[in-house]
């Protein structure tokens, strides 16, 4: 198992370094003009000039408040909901087809919606992170609560387990790794929508920051703070895949992993 | 764990409805302490609002108990419904946006000068270029090529159309095609448009790149043609007129120090926009007078009209100051 993260490791690192050597070349061999993709080394250096500027932590700062903030609402609204909706009876039918009729309209849509109520404020992201990624959470809750062996269920009821008891004990522990998909998918659509909430409404932050840079053609800067997104996306992925497993470290899924 | 996540959700709940609760009174007031007015002005990050950041720093808003709080809204497209709803109190905008609202009954009212064309034919902070190496010399030659400007039907493709037209084309056959600014240097480079009709600092990089300047369309619509104002809405300016006196002052000062202080207006725009140091030294900045040229507003009218950008006439003695 040790030996196989290794391997991984050396991978990844191997793919990264070649991504990059690939992006120093393209322009440098003229492929493509280096004053509209410049090649790594000159993205580095401004992503350098970026690190040392007030101006982008605080960017930073906003940027992952909108995320969190976002996300902790969507995940705790999903649940909720998704818990709600599921043990209500007849409550599942009711909002199928409204629910089915909400999801697939585009977060980015309601842009206008957004500024009409909260300009570009902390609120207007907010308002598209959370319409985005509660769908994700809902969804998932809403399968996981489907999953609940009736054998468990009816076997907790026979015992005389009341509604919270029975939500409590046997609902939530057979929720909970769909739960934790649905916040993993979660977290990954907020950091999207809080960029591009940022980028087109022009809340502070670092999708203000890329549009800034974006206005001034300043074209390293720019992917420099494209390329923060990228990290960012990478250091939320791990950040919540670890969060799962510690979560579900009694389940079946994550035990499989370390046994094999 | 679960407990945590329990928790999790009880405050996250709890932070939802204190966040509703609050979103209906925060927006209408503007907030005030110690007889000092915070408002909220929308602008673009570009050097035409020089002079606001310039005011601010010199103190010509403070003495007067104002401070400006800037929002950057990308393209502008934000601050119009912003100063409509509430959210900003006053807002950046170009004469034919404010005409074309004005026109279709938003309630918008332009209180103060913005911006102004230099009115120096080749040395002014628009431009329409072409290619380096390009056969295109004259605006008249653009019938049937593809022009790129950032809005179409807007103040850019009417002074672009003034051009052709003073050239002896007919406008009618210029193909526009919409394109952001930040976008033309590439687009004119790899040959996807034949002419771009672009402002500071595009236009600066694609002069470093080579482009050649073929006419300055903003100079051809009108002498000293006043191309951005700031407004308000009808409502906050029945309102609060003392503000908006105050407002109108500020920046009053403001646009003639910043015309007067270049240097000045260079090191401040460095401080709210990344434009790199080669481009700006290059960059063209613009007029800024102290007061509106009325006149060139009317001929950007009638040639707007011209192009069918209106449903209805906009009423300039409602719109403007």
């Amino acid at each position: 198992m040790k030996e196989v993260k290794g391997l991984n490791t050396v991978l990844g690192a191997a793919g990264l370094a070649a991504f990059l050597a690939l992006g120093e070349a393209v322009p440098r061999l003229g492929l493509v003009k280096a004053d509209y993709f410049p090649p790594t080394s000159r993205i580095a250096r401004a992503l350098g000039t970026e690190l040392a500027d007030k101006a982008f932590w605080s960017a930073l700062g906003d940027t992952l408040t909108g995320w969190a903030v976002g996300l902790a609402v969507a995940v705790g609204a999903g649940i909720v909901a998704g818990v709600v909706i599921s043990v209500v009876p007849h409550l599942r039918e009711a909002t199928a087809s409204t629910i089915e009729f909400l999801r697939p309209i585009p977060s980015v849509a309601l842009i206008p919606l957004a500024i009409l109520l909260y300009g570009t404020e902390l609120r207007s992201v907010l308002l598209l992170v959370v319409y985005a990624s509660f769908w994700q959470v809902l969804i998932q809750v809403m399968y996981g609560v489907q999953d609940v062996d009736p054998v468990a269920e009816e076997t907790a009821r026979s015992y005389g387990l009341g509604t919270w008891a029975r939500v409590r004990h046997v609902l939530w522990p057979t929720a909970l790794p769909y739960v934790m998909t649905g916040v993993r998918l979660a977290a990954a659509v907020a950091l999207i929508l809080t960029i591009t909430a940022e980028l087109v409404i022009g809340a502070p932050g670092l999708g203000q920051q890329i549009a800034v840079a974006q206005a001034s053609q300043a074209v390293p800067d720019m992917y420099a703070l494209i390329v923060v997104t990228g990290l960012l996306g990478l250091v939320i992925n791990v950040g919540a895949r670890s969060v799962e497993r510690r979560a579900l470290a009694w389940h079946q899924s994550v035990r499989g992993e370390v046994a094999v | 764990m679960r407990r945590l996540l329990a928790g999790l959700a009880t405050g996250t709940f709890l932070l939802a409805t204190a966040a509703c609760g609050s979103s209906g009174s925060s927006s209408s007031t503007s907030p005030s302490s110690g007889g000092t007015t915070t408002v909220k002005v929308g602008i673009i990050p570009i050097v035409d609002v020089a002079p606001l950041y310039l005011g601010q720093k010199e103190g010509f808003f403070s003495k007067r108990g104002l401070k400006l709080s800037m929002t950057l809204a990308q393209g502008g497209a934000a601050i119009v419904p912003g100063v409509t709803s509430g959210q900003f109190q006053f807002g950046f905008s170009n004469m034919t946006s404010l005409m074309i609202a004005q026109s279709s009954n938003v309630p918008v009212q332009a209180i103060a000068n913005g911006v102004a064309s230099t009115g120096v034919a080749g040395k002014d902070f628009g431009g329409l270029v072409v290619k380096k190496g390009s056969s295109i010399t004259s605006p008249k030659q653009l019938e049937g090529k593809k022009v790129a400007v950032n809005t179409l039907k807007n103040i850019n493709e009417t002074a672009v159309r003034e051009s052709v037209r003073k050239a002896g084309g007919d406008p009618d056959k210029v193909q526009f095609v919409e394109l952001a600014f930040d976008q033309m240097p590439a687009a004119l480079d790899k040959g996807q448009i034949d002419a771009a009709m672009a402002v500071e600092p595009a236009l600066a990089t694609m002069k470093l790149q080579g482009a050649t300047e073929i006419a300055s369309p903003l100079v051809d619509v009108a002498e000293n043609l006043t191309v951005a104002m700031y407004f308000t809405s009808t409502s906050y300016a029945q309102k609060n007129p003392g503000v908006v006196t105050k407002f109108q002052a500020a920046v009053a000062e403001s646009l003639s120090y910043a015309d007067a202080h270049p240097d000045e207006v260079r090191q401040i725009v460095t401080t709210y926009t990344k434009t790199p140091a080669d481009v700006l030294a290059k960059v063209t900045l613009p007029k800024w007078p102290a007061e509106a040229n009325r006149s060139s507003i009317e001929t950007l009218e009638k040639l707007s009209e011209q192009d069918g950008l209106f449903k209805t006439a906009p009423d300039l003695d409602k719109l403007l100051p």
